[in-house]
């Protein structure tokens, strides 16, 4: 009833899904894989009405369709349960469900509460809560919360003619194995009457649930297959691709690393972000964190840097014990943080590449206050040329600079500084190819020069390419640690075996 | 040219255009003895205006300024028999002070700066109040002669609260292009968490614009008072609108990080050209209000950058 026939999605400088087909039949429970970037969050976005497609064609029930925005998809029957809960916490339980269709309750622009509280419980009937649709939404479990979302996308059936499709993004993270059997209940009883897409990190609940499974990486639907048989392997090695080459990991370029530590954590905590991490970062040495999205690296990074303060737990920086951490005391400490929001953390648009470059360090550029302006340009122009900055000057806004050059110019404002502790969280997300590897250069460059490194990395393959460690996580702790020295790379088979 | 580049120059071609029609009516505006009579009824606000400047331009909002200034017209003259020249020294750090705390309660208590700065200027105008047991309070014409004759005498042709007035505007400039200090405000205005991401003490930086903008708006009050002869706790009353008029109109910012000290410059000639014009047209002094709000809404209106802004409230 739904297809996709070779429906291309790009961005600038990344082309998102290239030439992709799917089907969904009527009734069908459909299971949508794929590593974090893999163009999952995009093909949905598409269906939904988010992102419109730039090529191809959706069909449903063989027209072809293009929704201008999530309500146009919302009246052609395709609901969306999202993974952050699109529930507004303040409101009740009724007027989430029927939040932006009031009208059908409404006379003269007054709500007829009682109208409403009736539909709202015919509503939650459905998925079998036994709640008051007048309760304040915030006082929900996030398991009810969760079936209250299916709820709300099931009031399509009273408005649509045609079948509904249900995409339910991640919709298990936050629920408890008790729970995921009552909502996979809930959505077997309900195929006679929708078809769903379900997206998630953990095989094998998809390959319970759905009856077919689409394996996506790179943009491209790399398999298809009948979830009778399937097995999470062969699931996860259609995710990860090729076996990758020595050459590829450029392993000859990789030094090793020295004894002496930079940073150590023992135990950290940070109640609801991760949990009893310990780990020693050396000089030279690029440690990797790999997970899914929201197992707990990105959080561990701000930490570090002291953008966040851990609950429990030790961290030293060069053998000093750390209390009372700040963004101020980590770059005191030899801390450089490139961050993944890069124009929101990491450039400040607005100011010219030599203000950014200097920025961590104005008192060494400045006697008893006053800016040494002259050298602050010397500097800036040097590490232009050293990185390959393009722009047209050291005056250039670095908000106007494209993605790669804009990574650069942060990376040159903490090289320039003499950081030594380096935390990169996805520095070549958004990047285009070429310049990613002029990135992967300056990383290694970082390493010969004793700098540690740790970084959240943007692909499994970039993560095993650069480091000498890499630590899976997964639901907030460390699951693995895998010494990634060159002759003994784990395959990105490996990993996703320990994230999923 | 296009729309991005024309807003920065918007502010002074208003004040070109203005100053031209404004002469080309009343010739004997350009006079000198004219221009320097409209520098020195307008110094205090600018001084104001420089210091909602720098609040400004790290993306916050100064409204305390009008009620610091009034405290400061009281303090000086109750002070004035007691301190004498120390007197100037003592308003000035009061006012810096209550400022500070504006500040502090902006950072550490994370009060949103309009909030704060209104209550601060609440607290600073019962303050006034009490010193000055409610009733305008003058000075003694030998003590002022003393103490305060630097602010409101003449050297040679100028008077001297123009010069004040250039000598904190060269003060600031130097802060704003030439210092860490001014760099590090610019970071916060075009990007506070970049700025915090790179180290930079945000908090102390912010409380301490906050307490510039009180030590100029004392500063403000001081002159008030000089010129006055005495204070009260309304004398500044009506200020606070032209002074936030003239750091938007000259191009400074809502949102932060654009414009800065200069730009002060040009937004409060317009002020004064259309105070100036309003005098030529027989407007009453009251209805100037009127004129200055509809020229707020409608300077941003025209002005503002929509593409920073996701929501407005």
């Amino acid at each position: 009833m739904l297809e996709f026939r070779k429906v291309e999605k790009s961005f600038p400088g990344v082309r998102a899904l290239k030439g992709v087909d799917f089907q969904v039949g009527r009734g069908e429970i459909i299971g949508l894989v794929g590593e974090n970037g893999a163009g999952k969050s995009t093909l949905m976005k598409v269906l939904y009405g988010s992102y419109q497609h730039d090529g191809g064609e959706i069909l449903i029930d063989g027209k072809a369709t293009r929704f201008a925005n999530p309500r146009a998809a919302m009246i052609a029957g395709i609901g969306m349960v999202f993974q952050e809960q699109s529930l507004l916490p303040n409101l009740s339980v009724m007027e989430n469900i029927f939040l932006g269709f009031e009208t059908q309750f409404s006379r003269f622009g007054v709500i007829d509460w009682k109208k409403m509280a009736a539909a709202a419980r015919r509503q939650l009937d459905k998925v079998h809560l036994d709640i008051d649709p007048k309760v304040i939404t915030a006082r929900l479990s996030f398991a009810q919360r969760q079936m209250v979302e299916l709820a709300k996308v099931l009031t399509l059936e009273e408005r649509v003619d045609g079948q509904l499709v249900i995409l339910l993004d991640e919709p298990t993270s936050v629920l408890s194995m008790d729970e995921t059997q009552l909502l996979f209940k809930l959505i077997r009883e309900l195929r006679s009457r929708a078809s769903f897409i379900f997206v998630s990190h953990r095989l094998d609940e998809v390959i319970e649930i759905a009856d077919r499974i689409y394996v996506m990486k790179d943009g491209e639907v790399v398999a298809t297959m009948a979830s009778a048989g399937a097995q999470v392997e062969q699931i996860q090695q259609k995710m990860v691709g090729r076996d990758i080459s020595v050459e590829y990991y450029r392993e000859d370029k990789q030094l090793p690393r020295s004894q002496e530590v930079l940073v150590e954590l023992q135990g950290l905590c940070s109640t609801g972000h991760y949990d009893d991490i310990s780990f020693k970062l050396h000089r030279g040495e690029v440690l990797s964190l790999v997970g899914v999205e929201g197992s707990g690296g990105e959080a561990i990074l701000r930490s570090l840097f002291g953008l966040a303060q851990p609950t429990s737990g030790s961290l030293r920086i060069k053998g000093k014990p750390v209390a009372g951490h700040s963004a101020a005391r980590a770059v005191a400490s030899g801390m450089g943080y490139i961050p993944r929001e890069r124009k929101i953390e990491g450039i400040v648009d607005g100011m010219s590449v030599f203000e950014n470059i200097t920025l961590s360090q104005l008192g060494k550029y400045s006697r008893a206050g006053v800016l040494r302006v002259g050298a602050e340009k010397v500097t800036a122009a040097q590490w232009m040329a050293r990185l390959a900055i393009k722009a047209p000057s050291v005056h250039a806004n670095a908000g106007k600079l494209s993605g790669g050059n804009q990574q650069k110019v942060v990376i040159a404002k903490w090289r320039s500084g003499g950081s030594d502790i380096i935390l990169l969280d996805h520095p070549t997300r958004g990047v285009d190819i070429g310049a990613k590897e002029g990135i992967y250069e300056v990383i290694r460059e970082m390493c010969a020069d004793g700098c540690g490194v740790v970084i959240m990395a943007d692909t499994l393959e970039e993560a095993i390419g650069l480091s000498h460690t890499i630590l899976v996580l997964k639901d907030k702790r460390i699951r693995h640690r895998f010494d990634c020295t060159p002759g003994s790379k784990p395959l990105p088979f490996d990993l996703v075996h320990q994230m999923t | 040219m296009n729309i991005e580049k024309l807003r920065a120059h918007l502010p002074w071609m208003t004040l070109a255009v203005l100053a031209l029609l404004v002469s080309l009516a009343h010739p004997e505006f350009l006079r000198l003895a004219n221009l320097l009579q409209m520098a020195s009824d307008v110094a205090a606000l600018f001084v104001m205006a420089l210091g909602i400047t720098l609040v400004i331009y790290i993306g916050g909002i100064d409204l305390s300024s009008q009620s610091l200034a009034n405290m400061a017209t009281v303090l000086a003259t109750v002070a004035l028999p007691a301190c004498g020249p120390w007197t100037s020294l003592l308003v000035l750090l009061a006012g810096a002070l209550l400022g500070g705390a504006s500040g502090v309660a902006s950072t550490k208590l994370k009060v949103p700066s309009f909030i704060a700065t209104l209550a601060m200027g609440g607290i600073a105008l019962s303050l006034g109040a009490y010193v000055s047991k409610q009733q305008s309070v003058s000075m003694d014409g030998e003590l002022r002669a003393n103490s305060f004759g630097w602010i409101y005498g003449v050297s040679g042709t100028v008077p001297n609260e123009v010069i004040i007035a250039v000598v904190l505007l060269a003060a600031l400039l130097f802060i704003e292009r030439r210092t860490t200090f001014g760099r590090s405000l610019k970071a916060i205005g075009c990007g506070e968490l970049a700025a915090v991401a790179s180290g930079i003490r945000v908090d102390r930086y912010k409380i301490a614009a906050y307490a510039i903008s009180g030590l100029l708006a004392a500063t403000a009050g001081l002159i008030f008072a000089a010129r006055l002869a005495g204070g009260g706790p309304n004398v500044a009353e009506g200020f606070l609108l032209p002074a936030i008029v003239a750091v938007l109109v000259g191009g400074t910012s809502l949102s932060g990080g654009v414009g800065g000290v200069f730009n002060t410059v040009i937004g409060t000639l317009i002020v004064a050209v259309i105070r100036t014009g309003m005098v030529y047209l027989e407007v009453p002094a009251q209805s100037q209000q009127f004129v200055f709000g509809l020229m707020l809404i409608v300077a941003i209106a025209l002005t503002i950058d929509r593409s920073k802004l996701a929501t407005v409230k």
